[in-house]
């Protein structure tokens, strides 16, 4: 299968009604079981370790399929990859941050944090672009 | 804390084609959203169905197959946003696309409301006194 074809059947499985379930053999560590146990009993999180089980599995799964076409569009349009520098922007533009306003100091503080942290996020940069204007 | 993240018609229209110029500002919030939510946090990526209307974001049509995997949710026009839309739209005077907006930001349990919008100043005042976050394409 292609990378489109297998996330277009992930995508068409998530979207699936869902009535059917299935008992699974899957086996998972005694203490995250009991963890998500006690989660559920006394934090109230879901309404059963089935539920806590399955919201997170469906999160995760959306979210890698999302960044799989992402990915794959990357690909094609090289151009359309944002660098750390936008992906700051658009983080602290989501967010209503000031520095938003500042998009200049975000793509120099991502320039500067890529130096040594090559794996930094764009809520780093946000961050260090704040510490920085505060100190300053 | 959650956030909702709205698209309005141009950032939709961005979204589609990559040689719009706002084509990669708006991957950029995408892939934000998208990296927050592999982070377990609570934010969503939506648009109105009327936007969709006014852009002409056909789910069926192969014209539309990247937009339609980055599992934007809908939200549909039904009874109380009609509602909610028809006063907006009375007392304002917006297209139907951006009232519907409107009811979205007014109806929504999201916490946090974010829209990406060519728009800001009718945003601004369709938001009214919801604590809205505007990103201007």
């Amino acid at each position: 299968m292609t990378a489109l074809a297998v996330i277009d059947r992930i995508s068409a499985l998530l979207d699936d009604s869902m009535q059917e379930t299935s008992n699974t053999s899957m086996r998972i560590p005694t203490a995250l079981r009991d963890a998500a146990a006690l989660a559920v009993k006394e934090l109230g999180v879901a309404s059963s370790t089935t539920s806590l089980t399955t919201s997170a599995l469906r999160s995760v799964l959306e979210a890698a399929v999302i960044q799989a076409v992402l990915d794959e569009h990357y690909q094609h349009h090289p151009e359309a990859r944002p660098d750390l520098g936008d992906l700051a922007v658009a983080a602290a533009e989501i967010d209503g941050h000031p520095l938003s306003a500042e998009p200049d100091r975000l793509r120099s503080a991502a320039a500067e944090i890529l130096v040594r942290h090559p794996g930094a996020t764009a809520e780093d940069v946000v961050l260090w672009a704040e510490a920085r204007a505060f100190a300053a | 804390m959650s956030r909702l993240v709205l698209l309005d018609n141009e950032a939709v229209l961005a979204l589609r084609d990559a040689s719009h110029p706002k084509h990669r500002k708006v991957i950029s919030h995408v892939q934000v959203i998208t990296s927050r939510q592999r982070r377990a946090e609570a934010i969503d990526a939506a648009v109105p169905t009327a936007v969709r209307v006014e852009a002409g974001w056909d789910r069926r049509s192969p014209a539309w197959a990247f937009p339609n995997r980055l599992r934007i949710a809908d939200v549909p026009l039904d009874v109380a946003h009609a509602s909610r839309a028809a006063a907006f739209r009375s007392a304002t005077g917006v297209p139907v696309a951006d009232a519907h907006l409107g009811a979205v930001m007014d109806l929504t349990s999201a916490t946090r409301i974010t829209v990406i919008t060519s728009d800001p100043r009718d945003m601004r005042r369709i938001a009214g006194d919801t604590d809205l976050t505007i990103v201007s394409l």
